[in-house]
């Protein structure tokens, strides 16, 4: 007796997946890991808590949200468009990768150690500039913004400060993300 | 499909290395290298972007895999991801028993139904059959027999296979938590065993600090316990004439006499400390894939290691000790993250069984967080009775008296040893003219626990650091100003009686730390933080301490390779852990060769270039027997260290320095005077914008240098060994004529275009006496942290406001990874001081119900992360070494954060982590 499954179709890094059969239950992260080979997305708690396994889900009203693929059944994501940290940076047909905002920044600031929880807090970053961008915040607000973006994300490595600096730095220096005043 | 044909650009035979262990071909290819390469054509270090001007690394080599979500880890890795494995993936998980306290009985799987079952079911009736066991340095049963009494909470007892990953998913859904699946027998109580270890240290100075000492470790010897009654140790009759031990005694009791009976000027104070059980919660749970391609007898494996070493030799060893047949291993170590629980952990052992029992097919075996908690090695419970005398006049600490005690759970793993370095630790930045700390690691039915994050010194220097800020307070002392009329100073002995190495810079950080502004304005800072925050006590505390890096039997092997064209090569055998070991290797070329490295391969276990013999113990050698077994000018004293113990900075670069000097003095020098046509001194010589000058000559790239050197057969490749007890092994080679000394004890060299190495058998060897064992601490790391806090009366809760921390570690190769490493261990020490517990026992992870909601790991908005701030001390010269820095850093906070709260709110917490209910409690 085979277990049952659901039919799921879901845009990943702009491709389409599926229809996949997925088994009824099943959460979205072991669907990236074991069925499309995207383990980027990484199993940090498996209970939703330290966000490692977070991906972008690209809604329709044009915002972009965290979600966390460890607690999200892979039912949830059926007609839906996600981005996972494969499909952060651009690459070409020549395979030359052209990294996003915020990984070049993370790389000049030495911001991650071991890594395993670098994708999350990319998604995250890449999130909250995208949210910037349409409600900008006041610069005195960015560290406090900043703060609250990451909050969530646990890492164990760095105590978070070239992180957090990171993404500081580049809010400020990119247009439109900010706003003088109050 | 198992043959990788003529996809492969080289044939495995050349670009495999491969060592015989126990009859068994081992071939070791980390993921990411070049020999990794030719399976799967893939890189995951990139050449270090290097700016020249400035002499500085732009980012880390393995920052854009990283960052770009690459498959780094070997958690990443499936069947499908290795070209020459069977593609259809297998998954397997442990069962473990949840109780310790009764015979295990068997498991039911009923709750699975039948569609949920494994594919295999493995038990320790088939390891008896096939004759598989671990090796002997992680004890007995690897998977518990029924009739027996576990010897800890969550020991295995069975292996369960399923062919699919939704099978092997939904049935772990089943039985995690599920009371109903193992089944006891009788209750029998809890295991009751002697001590893991024990011994006593002991020492009386002499006049002075600088005087030869009347007693102590290094002069005669530690006191071992001469037997176990009621499993604690029994220590020697006092003897003057008796053995060392009792002589030893005689000292300790003599101590004790006086600490019970002290002079009238004397303040003693004892206290008891209690640090916690704590998880290493590495983001990267333990994980292997492995396959036993039973055809040829050949295992393949996919491990997280920071001992890759250890690893490669301890499953050859299993396997041809069993009835398995094994000719050959290739073991692919990767990435990893494991603050010491990924060291000699027994996981890469359970993956073989995954692999050896897969029936053909490659299978996974993945800790999820629960699992993680339940099997993964855990930080040491310690528990310290301290009793310190101090003259009152002057305020000099005049005896230390110390018991310690580490729970070592389950099985010793490194327990004796930790427990040693963190008795032998607790002394920190303080003379005492008196010390006697006997520790001992004791067994119970706690979680094993292995080389967390500190090794010992963490938990017994915090418990020195609190109570040194009670004594100052009951004197009537500024608490730096007491610690540093008490500092170690450069040229005194230690607690062990030897002399650390080097300039000792305690108290310069104490100079330091007194001068600042959070101490200084303490008190008027207190006053106005809490008339502006009703409901809030501020305090400030501070902590010093210093640690050692390394663990007295450091060894490595590291090979440079130039290229015609430049191209420098190194290989070595460190594992990079996250910390950026990788990087700073690729930047410890630069010293002698002008630029970083530009290929690099780590985690290499294999040496044919440099073909070497081991045998012993090196930290419990004879100095008899090192003299015999040195006359075999291929013996080492051992092979290859773990990444460990802060080991990377200093005791790594050394051997990649060592290898890049020899280049450069025997190949580049000679190629570049041959240009210049006149001779030049070594030192005479400076590497500018990446070419050789010396005053007046022409600058010569690297690559016209190199070019001349394989032109004119000159060395253009150098693999050294190295060896350190504390000092550094030398030994004497012949080269080009000429006898030199050098700081390795084995070398060979390839000259021009030459194919192999040659391997220059040492004429004479100069190893570090084997007293150096009994010195525990030969180079240290000093650091201090003050800390400015606020405790809220209402929930307890204690907000770290800011925080500055004082290091000095020689010269950095990359100050960026230095300050992460900083920022990420002063992120621990605040985890521990208010943070993370978790109980010992039956309510503890052993019972597979724990995870973050549980262990509260420190947020950013826990660190102070804008306001922190830092002063790392430059290095005392230009030439002054690069120490390991790391660890140490975790633990002047915790100490720092403790006696903030003493100064917020007047009460001296002495067990961690202090909570927000403990705080409560006292607060009434």
């Amino acid at each position: 007796m085979s277990l049952p499954t659901r039919k799921v179709t879901v845009t990943i890094n702009g491709k389409r997946h599926g229809p996949l059969d997925v088994p009824e239950g099943m959460m979205m992260i072991d669907v990236l890991h074991e069925m499309l080979g995207l383990t980027g997305s990484r199993l940090g708690c498996g209970i939703g808590i330290c966000h490692a396994c977070v991906v972008i889900w690209d809604r329709d009203d044009k915002a972009s949200e965290e979600v966390q693929t460890c607690i999200t059944g892979a039912e949830f994501f059926d007609g839906k468009r996600i981005r996972t940290i494969e499909g952060i940076a651009a690459t070409n047909d020549k395979g030359e990768v052209t990294l996003s905002t915020v990984q070049p920044a993370f790389l000049d600031k030495f911001s991650f150690q071991c890594a395993y929880c670098t994708p999350g807090f990319v998604n995250a970053a890449t999130v909250l500039l995208e949210r910037l961008k349409r409600t900008p915040v006041a610069k005195a607000d960015v560290e406090a913004t900043v703060a609250a973006a990451l909050e969530a994300h646990i890492c164990r490595c760095t105590g978070y400060v070239r992180y957090y600096q990171a993404v500081r730095d580049v809010i400020l220096v990119t247009p439109g993300l900010t706003r003088d005043g109050a | 499909m198992n043959d990788v044909g003529p996809r492969s650009r080289l044939s495995r035979r050349q670009v495999l290395r491969y060592g015989l262990v126990a009859g068994v071909a081992v071939y070791v290819a980390p993921l990411g290298s070049r020999a990794y390469a030719a399976l799967l054509d893939e890189r995951l270090l990139t050449a270090a972007a290097w700016n020249g001007r400035s002499d500085s690394l732009k980012y880390r080599i393995d920052a854009t895999s990283k960052v770009t979500g690459g498959k780094v880890f070997a958690r990443d890795i499936r069947a499908r991801d290795m070209p020459h494995w069977p593609q259809q993936q297998a998954h397997a998980l442990i069962l473990r028993t949840t109780l310790a306290d009764r015979l295990y009985a068997g498991f039911d799987l009923s709750v699975l139904g039948p569609d949920l079952k494994p594919d295999r079911v493995v038990t320790a009736a088939d390891l008896a059959r096939d004759e598989l066991a671990f090796p002997a340095f992680y004890g007995e049963d690897m998977l518990l027999p029924p009739g027996k009494t576990p010897a800890y909470l969550g020991q295995a007892v069975a292996l369960l296979i399923f062919h699919d990953f939704a099978r092997f998913r939904f049935a772990k859904e089943k039985l995690q938590f599920n009371d109903a699946v193992m089944r006891y027998g009788a209750v029998t109580g809890p295991l009751q065993r002697d001590p893991w270890g024990a011994s006593r240290f002991v020492r009386v100075g002499g006049r002075t600090g600088y005087d030869e000492d009347v007693f102590s470790c290094t002069k005669q010897a530690p006191v071992s316990p001469v037997a176990y009654d009621r499993h604690e140790p029994v220590w020697p009759k006092p003897a003057p004439d008796g053995d060392l031990g009792a002589q030893g005694m005689v000292h300790a009791q003599a101590t004790d006499e006086e600490l019970s009976r002290p002079p009238a000027d004397w303040l003693v104070m004892t206290r008891d400390y209690a640090t916690q059980s704590g998880d290493t919660a590495a983001l990267e749970p333990d994980n292997a894939n492995g396959w036993y391609d039973s055809a040829r007898q050949e295992m393949h494996l996919v491990v997280p290691t920071q001992s890759p070493q250890e690893v490669a030799e301890g499953i050859a060893t299993l396997m041809a000790r069993s009835r398995i047949g094994l000719k050959r291993l290739f073991l692919h170590p990767c990435f990893t993250v494991g603050y010491g629980s990924k060291d000699h952990s027994p996981m890469p052992y359970y993956g073989l069984l995954a692999a050896f029992y897969g029936d053909g097919r490659p299978v996974r075996l993945a800790n999820d967080r629960f699992d993680q908690f339940q099997a993964g090695l855990k930080r040491h419970q310690f528990s310290m009775r301290y009793t310190i005398g101090v003259d009152r006049r002057t305020g000099l600490l005049q005896s230390f008296q110390a018991g310690v005690v580490a729970n070592g759970g389950g099985r010793a793993n490194c327990s004796v040893a930790l427990t040693m370095v963190g008795a032998t630790s607790a002394a920190s930045i303080y003379y005492f003219p008196k010390t006697d700390v006997a520790a001992t690691a004791f067994a119970s039915r706690a979680l094993d626990c292995g080389s967390a994050r500190g090794y010992g010194a963490l938990e017994t220097l915090a418990a020195t650091e609190l109570m040194a800020d009670e004594l100052a307070a009951a004197l009537g002392l500024d608490s730096i100003e007491f610690r540093r009329r008490n500092v170690l100073k450069t040229g005194m002995k230690n607690a062990q009686g030897a002399v650390p190495d080097g300039t000792q810079r305690a108290e310069t950080v104490l100079e330091k730390a007194a001068a600042h502004a959070l101490w200084t304005g303490r008190a008027a800072a207190k006053q106005e933080y809490e008339a502006a925050h009703p409901g809030k006590y501020y305090g400030v505390g501070f902590g010093c301490i210093q640690r050692r890096f390394g663990d007295g039997a450091q060894a490595s092997f590291a090979k440079v390779e130039l290229a015609p064209d430049g191209r420098i090569t190194l290989s070595h055998t460190g594992t990079e852990i996250g910390t950026g070991t990788s990087s700073g290797q690729a930047v410890a070329c630069a010293r002698w060769l002008g630029r970083p490295a530009d290929v690099l391969e780590m985690a290499v276990t294999d040496w044919p270039e440099l073909p070497v013999e081991t045998s012993g113990n090196p930290h419990a050698m004879a100095q008899d027997e090192q003299d015999r077994l040195a006359k075999n000018p291929r013996w080492v004293p051992a092979f290859a260290s773990s990444s460990s113990a802060s080991n990377s900075a200093y005791y790594f670069t050394h051997a990649t320095q060592a290898a890049a000097r020899v280049v450069f003095l025997y190949g580049l020098l000679p190629a570049a005077v041959a240009v210049w046509g006149r001779e030049v001194t070594p030192e005479a010589a400076r590497w500018r914008d990446g070419a050789l000058t010396v005053e007046g000559l022409e600058p010569l790239s690297l690559a016209r240098l190199a070019s001349h050197a394989h032109a004119r057969g000159l060395v253009t490749g150098a693999t050294v060994h190295v060896f350190n007890r504390w000092q550094w092994a030398e030994a004497d080679f012949e080269i080009g004529g000429a006898m030199v000394r050098l700081p390795v004890d084995a070398l060979s060299l390839r000259q021009g275009d030459a194919n192999g190495y040659r391997v220059l058998d040492r004429r004479a060897v100069f190893f570090p006496p084997t007293k150096n064992n009994n010195t525990m601490v030969g180079y240290n790391t000093c650091v201090g942290t003050l800390v400015e806090i606020a405790v809220d009366a209402t929930s307890g809760k204690v907000a770290g406001l800011n925080h500055h921390t004082i290091l000095e570690c020689g010269n950095m190769l990359v100050p960026e990874l230095v300050s992460g490493q900083m920022q990420g261990c002063l992120a621990s020490g605040i985890g521990l001081a208010l943070h993370e517990e978790m109980p010992l026992y039956e309510d503890g992870p052993g019972n597979g119900t724990w995870n973050f909601n549980r262990y509260h790991l420190p947020r950013g908005s826990d660190v102070a992360v804008w306001k922190q701030t830092a002063d790392i001390l430059p290095p005392l010269s230009d030439s002054e070494p690069p120490k390991g820095m790391a660890e140490v850093v975790c633990i002047p906070i915790i100490a720092g954060i403790v006696n903030g709260i003493a100064h917020a709110i007047g009460h001296r917490f002495r067990a961690l982590p202090v909570t927000p209910e403990r705080i409560l409690k006292v607060l009434g």
